[in-house]
């Protein structure tokens, strides 16, 4: 029931965000932004670095923060679905991963508004934001994942979500489900975003900032 | 069975089956003859490996699975041996209980990965695709841009990669990625900026086609609502038929919404998947066993699906409708050598 409800969720969030998309020049942009991050989640075996770096969140958090909640929603959601339907990993976990990297992308735009009240853009402060928001994401998108399962398989004693356990509770239990399962990974996901983003970011944007000038053309129907 | 719809109601009956049991061996069973069909289509499909990769698959999850249910579950009255309490959080009794836990949870999530790969080897990508309603006609166009891209994308980046280490790039850490990333995506921009125009050349400027109304969403907020609705009320124990109305209506109100958005796009197809009368028998056959099946455990007439190794070891219950019911994931088999 509860995979039930989330797939109507997302359902709804596409639903509501599509409508953003109904130009040409959007479609093609993100169509395109979508694939390179598909592939580059292959390119990620191919490129040095330790395990759990992965070079998908940090176009993501970039979109998001960039172009808006909307575009950093779809980017998120429709990255996870398209290198899910290439990889043939279509299957229950998807509409988790699909919300969970939405939520990163859709997210993402709140930076914005931060970075321009205080005067950060193009400075090195904007790339530590961005940073700090992408380590924070790497720890939290295993929570969020984590989340669907836990209910379902955490069957420990101590560890095991009760319909009864207030909310305290509850969160004490899921946190040592959460250290005992998943949290080192997660550490390393949280500073691979830190180095991809510090790396990367800076030229990313200039690129985007130049993009976003060339495809602001505007179609008149006569 | 070349149609995807049947596939979808093949996934749904199987999904209802395994989540609604943990009688390890009903689930062996349904196991078995989800390898069966699927090996039989890999073999088709040319993919001799399949069933050697999922065997594999299938076992590690169950490892892992017992590992961790054994380390973090305490519980349960047949002691194996017992670990030093002050070892955090795995420190305590190792059960046999907790280990037969472990393995039953780790069959059911192989099972469910099973079923969905089977979905994947039988239906291509551009059947998934297809999948996805009309009233989603600006996110499946995305879609099978990103699609369309994917493979030049690829290429590009090998190029680029190999391009970059003639030039002495050694590729040892994160900070090699930028010469590699940023002209991937430079000129991968340039060819949305090639297709955008041509999209716009060839009339494709969908503002006034497909307008999505503020009353559809508006009407799908309520209707999600509605079916969250019936399970809170659910959750609480209020009577069935409030939930079972608000599911009803939700999910009819859904459809509706789906149906009425699609009719407001244009969309032609091509090569359109026939419907052959075997697979209308599937269908139908599919109904009456799910029917069946819902109305089997609502009723408590499947006692033996039901199945807890704790407090004490025991072995499970059979019944011969939960025999049955555990081979109907294999029904295809029967339908698909005729394809």
């Amino acid at each position: 029931m509860v995979s039930l409800i989330l797939v109507l969720c997302l359902i709804l969030l596409l639903f509501e965000t599509q409508s953003s998309l109904l130009d040409s020049k959007l479609i093609a942009f993100l169509g395109v932004l979508i694939a390179i991050n598909a592939g580059l989640r292959f390119l990620e075996n191919a490129l040095p670095g330790p395990a759990g770096v992965s070079p998908i969140f940090f176009l993501i958090i970039l979109t998001g923060y960039f172009f808006g909640s909307r575009i950093g929603f779809l980017m998120g959601a429709m990255t996870m679905f398209v290198s899910g339907l290439i990889t043939g990993g279509v299957g229950p976990w998807l509409p988790g991963q699909m919300i969970t990297a939405g939520w990163l992308g859709q997210s993402s735009a709140l930076l914005k508004p931060l970075v321009q009240g205080l005067k950060w853009q193009h400075k090195t402060e904007e790339i530590i934001a961005l940073s700090i928001f992408g380590a924070i994401w790497g720890i939290l998108y295993g929570v969020i994942m984590n989340l669907w399962f836990w209910p379902f398989l955490g069957t420990t004693p101590g560890q095991t979500w009760l319909q009864s356990a207030g909310l305290m509770e509850s969160i004490g239990r899921y946190s040592a489900y959460y250290i005992a399962t998943s949290l080192v990974w997660d550490i390393t996901r949280s500073i691979g975003n830190i180095l991809i983003i510090g790396f990367l970011s800076r030229p990313m944007l200039r690129i985007f900032e130049r993009f976003e000038k060339r495809f602001s053309f505007i179609i008149v129907e006569t | 069975m070349t149609v995807s719809a049947t596939w979808l109601i093949w996934i749904s009956t199987s999904l209802i089956l395994l989540l609604s049991t943990r009688n390890p061996i009903y689930i062996l069973l349904t196991l078995t003859s989800l390898f069966l069909l699927g090996g039989k289509i890999s073999l088709k499909k040319e993919q001799p490996n399949w069933t050697k990769q999922n065997l594999r698959f299938l076992i590690t999850t169950i490892i892992l699975s017992t590992l961790v249910n054994i380390l973090f579950a305490h519980t349960g009255q047949t002691l194996l041996f017992i670990l030093p309490e002050n070892w955090p959080l795995i420190g305590g009794s190792i059960t046999l209980e907790s280990l037969v836990y472990g393995a039953v949870n780790g069959l059911v999530i192989g099972a469910l990965y099973l079923v969905f790969n089977i979905l994947n080897l039988v239906l291509s990508v551009k059947q998934i695709t297809r999948l996805i309603p009309n009233a989603f006609r600006p996110i499946s166009i995305m879609i099978t841009i990103s699609l369309t891209f994917f493979p030049s994308i690829q290429r590009r980046a090998r190029e680029i990669r190999e391009a970059q280490m003639i030039r002495g790039n050694k590729m040892k850490g994160v900070s090699d990625w930028l010469p590699i990333i940023i002209p991937l995506i430079v000129t991968s921009l340039e060819n949305a900026f090639m297709l955008s125009e041509s999209l716009t050349a060839r009339g494709f400027y969908s503002k006034s086609s497909t307008n999505i109304s503020n009353l559809n969403l508006i009407a799908l907020v309520f209707a999600v609502f509605a079916v969250f609705a019936g399970w809170i009320f659910r959750l609480y124990n209020y009577p069935v038929v409030i939930s079972v109305i608000l599911y009803s209506l939700g999910i009819i109100s859904i459809i509706f919404i789906f149906i009425i958005a699609g009719k407001q796009v244009n969309v032609t197809h091509y090569h359109q998947e026939v419907w052959h009368p075997r697979d209308i028998i599937f269908v139908g056959l599919s109904f009456i066993i799910a029917g069946a099946m819902i109305g089997l455990i609502r009723t408590d007439c499947l006692s033996s699906f039901i199945y807890s190794p704790y407090p004490n070891l025991s072995f499970p219950e059979i019944s011969v409708f939960g025999f049955i019911l555990s081979a109907v994931p294999g029904i295809p088999l029967i339908f698909i050598s005729h394809d």
